[in-house]
């Protein structure tokens, strides 16, 4: 493996919430790492706090009462830093009985070194990928001033006119029509499609050293779909670009990561890479990962129009996580042996096998 | 052989498309969201409707149910026309016929909690003393597998999967045979999908319901469906059972969904379907569709073939035509 250009070590992102005294833990203990020129697939149903592992990197998360600890330890060719660091001097708790009881926040120091800290990070560095394009993007400039303006911040290409000739080299890169006609379109003149693919253009215009993509083909229908996944495929290979990819879709996550990182209730239960997760072996694997794949309408049960086999219960409450296995209670594999631990007490994320680990009682003894 | 339930024949649905206050005297632009579909509906039978967003899908399901008004065409429920029928008609249809929409959020009234959301549901067609009810809301809540404790929740307490079981729940309650379940899994989590899929199948097998399963997930739709109708702009262009509309698909746009999966683009690794690459996605405007077949310009046998006129004169756009048993389809060049 290469040296990893993002390691997300104890990643703790908790939002407090005044009503219940208590946290939700949206992400608790997450470690993750991404090698560079590597894709990593981050897969997990709703609410399992993929899109709060990829906010709390990119520092959007400063609002509210949230707090954050762990490491981000971020290393490309230019920068070298932990993303996370003495960020939580500026959070204050009160504690009284095992419950939080408030919590004060420093909200504009916390800002303020935030953005500090992110500000010629984020976009030339890290950028992002968004789930709604259209939302995302501002909707009373024309698609082509917020690309040039991304590279006139973030580039070399000072000058109007040079920023303006990459950002039509880029638009034309992802395959939209007619460039030089879209540039001046505003985002609602643009379908589903097209808008995302000018959002990949102006995450990618600034040649950034990693590339978060939240989703990026949700929403769309089937053929537009297999269209972005294509576009994805092609700059993977063309620019080699390390990136985060997530996604509820298993699918996509196989077509194009390298390694795959599955998430339940907050935390990372499996990772490795991507040909041994999602081989649909039902062995060496975490349940809830082998149940996840199983639960998606495949032909194999298409065929025998057999009912699918569903993931009974519903998702984790991140507020009142158990004190054992997050997944304790969906689990179909439990044996007598092992299910007072699973009951009592949480697993780590250990080897399983060679670069493939899991957070499961099953595989050790 | 068992009945039919629905016949829809030459449906048509136009909306009015008004520019603003000061266009007056302007002709009014029409947008066909529905434009001429013909199909029916078996008892115990669940018929999908595939297509892209914008293509309609939801509008026929709307219509069927007269919660829109048709522009023309004929809508034959268990043997009588409802094309015409008045509201009060209506209102005892409604025990028949009913439809799990699609943003749940949007459908469950927020200010009451879910006992009162079924008891209305139960009520409003059927006169029953409260013990009654009462039991009837422990059958439904036994038949949709919900927990008795969420009764005293209110809607946004719930999760997507619970507050879709409450939405079929608060369908049944009224006793209805024919479902339009409107994308009934999108916006669920593929656990939760499996769930309420299985719920829908369990149901139809339980009470012998007829669904009509509006869907854009191709994979969905191939699993639950008898039959599959797939629309383009407004017009099927292909219909007929499950397992030949996904396998030996004869439409070039169907070719193209259902081979647009990425599931099994991904199996294929390697060798690209020709024709996906080949299809031309050229811009479609719903208010001025082109002469002819209205996938022309975006199918890549009409390229390939040199864009033959047939395609494109007026005089010949393309109709429904059988190729197998029970399978039709509307092109000139059939795959």
């Amino acid at each position: 493996m290469t040296a990893p250009l993002l390691k997300i070590e104890d990643l703790r992102t908790y939002f407090y919430s005044k009503s219940k005294q208590a946290f939700i833990r949206s992400v608790d203990n997450v470690n993750l790492e991404i090698g560079k020129g590597e894709t990593l697939g981050v897969v997990g149903e709703s609410g399992s706090g993929k899109s709060i592992t990829a906010l709390s990197v990119m520092g959007l998360l400063s609002a509210g009462p949230g707090v954050i600890t762990g490491r981000i330890g971020f290393k490309s060719d230019r920068v070298q830093k932990n993303l996370l660091q003495d960020i939580g001097d500026f959070v204050k708790l009160t504690m009284m009985d095992g419950k939080v009881m408030a919590v004060q926040k420093d909200e504009d120091g916390w800002q303020e070194l935030s953005e500090h800290r992110m500000s010629n990070l984020r976009g030339k560095e890290i950028s992002m990928i968004f789930q709604n394009p259209k939302q995302s993007m501002n909707p009373f400039m024309t698609v082509g001033r917020q690309i040039t303006e991304a590279i006139q911040l973030h580039t070399e290409h000072k000058s109007e006119q040079a920023a303006k000739e990459r950002a039509l080299e880029w638009l034309d890169r992802v395959k939209i029509d007619t460039p030089r006609l879209r540039f001046d379109n505003h985002p609602y003149g643009l379908s589903g499609g097209m808008c995302q693919r000018a959002m990949i253009a102006m995450a990618l215009s600034c040649e950034p050293s990693l590339l978060i993509a939240d989703e990026p083909t949700t929403g769309l229908d089937a053929t537009i779909q297999s269209k972005i996944v294509d576009l994805l495929a092609e700059l993977k290979a063309e620019l080699g670009i390390t990136t985060m990819l997530i996604s509820h879709d298993i699918s996509i996550i196989s077509r194009l990561s390298d390694t795959v990182a599955v998430m339940y209730g907050g935390t990372v239960v499996e990772t490795g890479p991507a040909k041994a997760i999602l081989a649909k072996n039902e062995d060496l694997k975490h349940p809830y990962t082998a149940a996840l794949l199983i639960s998606i309408p495949s032909s194999e049960n298409i065929k025998g129009k057999g009912n699918l086999q569903a993931i009974e219960g519903d998702v984790l409450d991140t507020i009142n996580i158990p004190a054992g296995c997050r997944f304790y209670g969906r689990c179909n594999r439990v044996t007598d042996k092992i299910k007072e631990k699973c009951e009592r007490q949480e697993p780590d994320l250990r080897d399983i096998s060679p670069g493939h680990k899991a957070r499961c009682w099953l595989y050790f003894d | 052989m068992s009945k039919t339930i629905l016949e829809v024949i030459d449906l048509k649905k136009h909306f009015a498309h008004r520019k603003g206050l000061l266009s007056f005297g302007e002709p009014h632009r029409s947008i066909p969201a529905v434009d001429g579909v013909s199909f029916y509906l078996k008892e115990n039978e669940t018929v999908g409707l595939v297509g892209e967003s914008g293509c309609g899908k939801t509008t026929i399901g709307r219509t069927i149910l007269r919660l829109e008004k048709p522009t023309s065409g004929r809508i034959i429920f268990d043997g009588t026309d409802i094309t015409a029928l008045d509201t009060g008609e209506l209102r005892k249809l409604r025990g028949k016929m009913q439809m799990i929409f699609q943003d749940l959020d949007a459908a469950l009234n927020p200010k009451m909690r879910i006992r009162e959301i079924l008891n209305e549901a139960i009520t409003v067609h059927h006169e029953l003393t409260d013990a009654d009810v009462d039991k009837r809301i422990a059958e439904l809540l036994e038949q949709v597998n919900l927990k008795r404790s969420k009764l005293s929740n209110f809607p946004h307490e719930l999760s997507g999967g619970e507050k879709r079981r409450v939405g079929v729940a608060r369908v049944l309650s009224v006793g209805a045979q024919f479902l339009v379940a409107d994308e009934p899994t999108s916006a669920l989590d593929v656990s939760i999908q499996a769930q309420v899929v299985n719920l829908l199948r369990d149901l139809q097998k339980q009470l012998g319901l007829s669904f009509l399963f509006i869907s854009h997930d191709l994979r969905v739709v191939e699993l639950v469906s008898h039959k599959v109708a797939v629309m383009y702009l407004g017009k099927i262009v292909e219909m007929g059972l499950s397992g030949r509309i996904a396998n030996k698909a004869s439409h070039p746009y169907t070719h193209i969904l259902w081979s647009s999966l990425v599931e099994k683009q991904s199996r294929e690794a390697g060798k690209k379907a020709t024709s996906v690459q080949a299809g031309r996605w050229g811009v479609f405007d719903f208010e001025r569709p082109l002469e002819g077949c209205r996938f022309a310009p975006r199918c890549p046998v009409f390229e390939s073939k040199g864009r033959p006129d047939i395609c494109t004169s007026a005089a010949s756009e393309p109709v429904l035509r059988e190729i197998a048993g029970g399978h039709q389809v509307a092109c000139h060049f059939p795959l």
